[in-house]
């Protein structure tokens, strides 16, 4: 049977977030789980004119992290280069069939992994950065994510759908008009200097001036809805408590607290993960500085789902990523790592820019 | 639930098959229903030291680019696909289908060109293979769609298809493969000696001269499981008739009772019971595919039942099978078609083939055991 509302799904991704032009190489991606919307996927792809190639694997991570050996781990698929190199999109779609999976597996050989990825990840930021390639990443209902949401398969599919507006008759309009309130708190906050957040556990400031905000207006990420930037690597001080699980590759850590001294962690502490946490903090020297500073702002995302895709951009908290920086921000921060961590701001928060109050609780207050 | 017997299948492929070697780079081509046996195969070749990788093949693509892709999209070729066929050692094919007659009712000129485009393809491909640099082998994995065309249950067929490769049973899989390499490896060397064949049957008395040409074993290194011997016949040669028992398949459609007269190697008179019309549509391809590209001995023996599938029925203890078509460079074949088609002949009741005037065969078993040929 195929899901009307996955067709529009795809035909949403395809349309709106990749702007899919005839003629254009497109690469969709995801494992086996994802199959009903890689068809789909394909399908909007073909009638845009353009010619789809699909990269769908299996997850066979477990054996390879487990099995293998260190060089086998740290082979990178030259074929998979190409990937990087030839595509004019490049659409991507998670859901896993478990994401706990790797749980039991030694992080210092996940760490493995990131270290060898991460010149295949930079020369694909490069070539997003330069405008060769445009790319999209978006999800598929499985039960491993719905569990993880704590919510039932219906539940969750209606819970993605209704983030992504699909619900809506004209969802690419209500995508356009969404975009264009997202730019106006851009526009906003590029004029501020520097931002201070407090809340309960939290009393962090960075430095943003000169930096770019960008509004996510579901282009790259789908469904999207925040404002992101990269801060100034050594501006970092204070601190920060994650009212949010940090999920990390199906690893959760809990409670996180991080110290800040002239941008970079002087302490951290987890509930729950501790040793993971350091491990990958350990990652390499950008892994212990923020590579992004964002807020979240679609409020038909209200719940938290353990998956980063969506809880980034629930609507009324803000987020901080360890490691690498968006060169597109300005930021200069490089690491293998990329770890993004969510602090609600619904209630009883405060964002001073400049010294001036300019959110409070979940709501920007003048934009 | 891990299946040994999938286990022992994917490290069957891994050593004796393609004797992958530390460091080599393998492609696992799969369909998602596959998973099981790709991951078998990945395991194996993550322990013999080299670097594999799986690439799912969606099965619903084929047809959704037939409903909706333009001649341009039909025609297009992935310049990655091309250009990974250079960066890998070896590539396995897990043939593996959810339906296996999900294109049955596609357009047939569409279809065609989607075929042409791919083969643009698997050209590189060949071309590889056949200077050495890449290693190959076609494995199976049993579904519900195979089990169906074979007129059984998935278990039942499970254990028809595990029982082929040797791998049904706790045992050596290797040692049996490596016995069949040198029992059929000798049986060639023998055939390879002779300057005509002779295959009489129920309506048949066929002669294929085969002078010149060397025969080749399928001992289970390009396709598992295997068990042939084959040639490509002087294209020129060939006189009198032949009958198919079996039905013959290309690409999902079955033509049934099929007869072919030949004169001076070529085709002169085809019929057949249910799908006259498209045999004749495959015959008149291209030139080449009124001639025969290759003839051979099935000789495996734990393959005893029909099944609608070319990978096992060609392979029939004590069946013969003749391909139209294309034949191979590498073993004196001169024929070029787009068409390479199998067409299996039962003569395990009583067949009789006869090298150079003598008889070697009867009732689906050669009379004498292959001797190996003295070099001079």
């Amino acid at each position: 049977m195929s899901d009307s509302r996955l067709e529009r799904l795809a035909d949403v991704i395809v349309g709106y977030s990749a702007g899919v032009k005839p003629g254009e190489l497109v690469l969709v991606e995801g494992t086996i789980n994802v199959e009903p919307l890689l068809n789909e996927l394909y399908r909007a792809t073909l009638r845009a004119g353009a010619n789809p190639i699909t990269r769908v694997s299996l997850e066979v991570s477990e054996y390879l992290l487990t099995e293998g050996s260190d060089e086998q781990i740290e082979w990178v698929n030259p074929a998979r280069r190409e990937d990087v190199e030839q595509p004019d999109v490049r659409i991507v779609i998670e859901g896993a069939a478990n994401t706990k999976s790797l749980s039991a597996i030694d992080p210092t050989r996940q760490a493995l992994v990131e270290r060898s990825r991460a010149e295949l990840r930079d020369r694909y930021l490069e070539r997003a950065l330069s405008g060769e390639l445009r790319w999209v990443l978006s999800a598929y209902p499985t039960n491993a994510g719905a569990q993880d949401a704590e919510m039932s398969l219906a539940e969750y599919e209606e819970f993605i759908y209704g983030a992504a507006f699909l619900d809506d008759g004209d969802p690419v309009a209500r995508w356009r008009a969404f975009s264009e309130q997202l730019h106006r708190v851009v526009d906003f906050l590029s004029t501020k200097e520097e931002l201070r957040i407090v809340t309960e556990g939290t009393d962090l400031t960075v430095a943003v001036g000169g930096r770019t905000w960008i509004p996510a207006d579901g282009h790259e990420n789908f469904p999207d809805g925040e404002v992101f930037t990269a801060p100034h690597e050594t501006s970092a001080e204070g601190e920060i408590r994650f009212t949010y699980p940090a999920v990390f590759r199906g690893r959760q850590v809990d409670d996180v607290r991080l110290r800040f001294h002239e941008g970079e962690v002087v302490e951290a502490t987890a509930a729950r993960g501790q040793s993971f946490l350091e491990e990958m903090i350990g990652v390499d020297d950008g892994a212990r500085r923020l590579g992004e500073l964002a807020f979240g702002l679609n409020d038909a995302i209200s719940t938290f789902t353990r998956n980063i895709l969506f809880d980034e951009k629930l609507g009324g908290t803000m987020h901080l990523a360890l490691g690498t920086a968006y060169p597109e921000c300005g930021g200069t921060n490089r690491s293998a790592l990329h770890w993004d961590m969510i602090c609600d701001l619904r209630s009883g928060s405060e964002v001073y820019a400049d010294g001036e109050l300019v959110y409070r609780d979940g709501r920007f207050l003048d934009v | 639930m891990r299946d040994p017997r999938v286990a022992r299948l994917g490290e069957l492929v891994v050593s004796y098959s393609l004797g992958l070697q530390p460091g080599q780079i393998v492609r696992i081509d799969s369909a998602p229903v596959a998973a099981p046996l790709a991951v078998e195969v990945y395991r194996a070749a993550l322990a013999a030291g080299a670097h594999p990788y799986v690439n799912v093949e969606l099965e619903r693509l084929p047809e959704l680019q037939l409903a909706f892709g333009s001649g341009e999209q039909l025609d297009f070729v992935s310049p990655i696909g091309i250009k990974e066929i250079d960066l890998v050692d070896a590539i396995v094919t897990i043939w593996s289908e959810t339906n296996t007659r999900a294109l049955s009712r596609a357009d047939a000129d569409r279809h065609q060109r989607l075929i042409a485009s791919q083969q643009r393809l698997s050209k590189r491909r060949w071309e590889r293979m056949a200077s050495g640099e890449l290693g190959w082998c076609g494995v199976l994995f049993p579904t519900d769609a195979h089990a169906q065309d074979a007129e059984m249950s998935l278990e039942e067929y499970e254990r028809f298809v595990f029982r082929a490769c040797h791998v049904e049973e706790e045992g050596d899989p290797v040692g049996h493969w490596q016995g069949v390499r040198d029992d059929l490896g000798r049986r060639a060397e023998t055939l390879t000696q002779a300057r005509e064949v002779r295959i009489v049957g129920p309506g048949t008395d066929l002669t294929l001269g085969v002078e010149g040409r060397r025969w080749q074993a399928a001992d289970g290194r390009l396709n598992m499981p295997d068990g042939e011997v084959y040639t490509s016949p002087v294209e020129t040669a060939t006189e009198g008739e032949i009958s198919f028992a079996f039905p013959a398949l290309y690409h999902g459609r079955e033509v049934s009772d099929i007869h072919l007269r030949f004169e001076g190697g070529e085709v002169v008179q085809a019929g057949a019971g249910r799908g006259g019309e498209y045999l004749d549509a495959l015959l008149s391809m291209d030139d080449g595919a009124k001639r025969l590209g290759e003839v051979a001995f099935g000789l495996n023996y734990e393959i005893e039942r029909f099944t609608h599938n070319t990978l096992f029925d060609e392979k029939i203890g004590g069946t013969m099978h003749v391909a139209l078509g294309s034949s191979f460079d590498d073993l004196g074949g001169q024929n070029s078609s787009g068409l390479h088609w199998d067409l299996v002949c039962d003569l395990r009741e009583d067949g009789e083939v006869y090298a150079d005037g003598e008889l070697i065969w009867r009732a689906g078993h050669f009379l004498e055991q292959p001797q190996a040929v003295e070099r001079v």
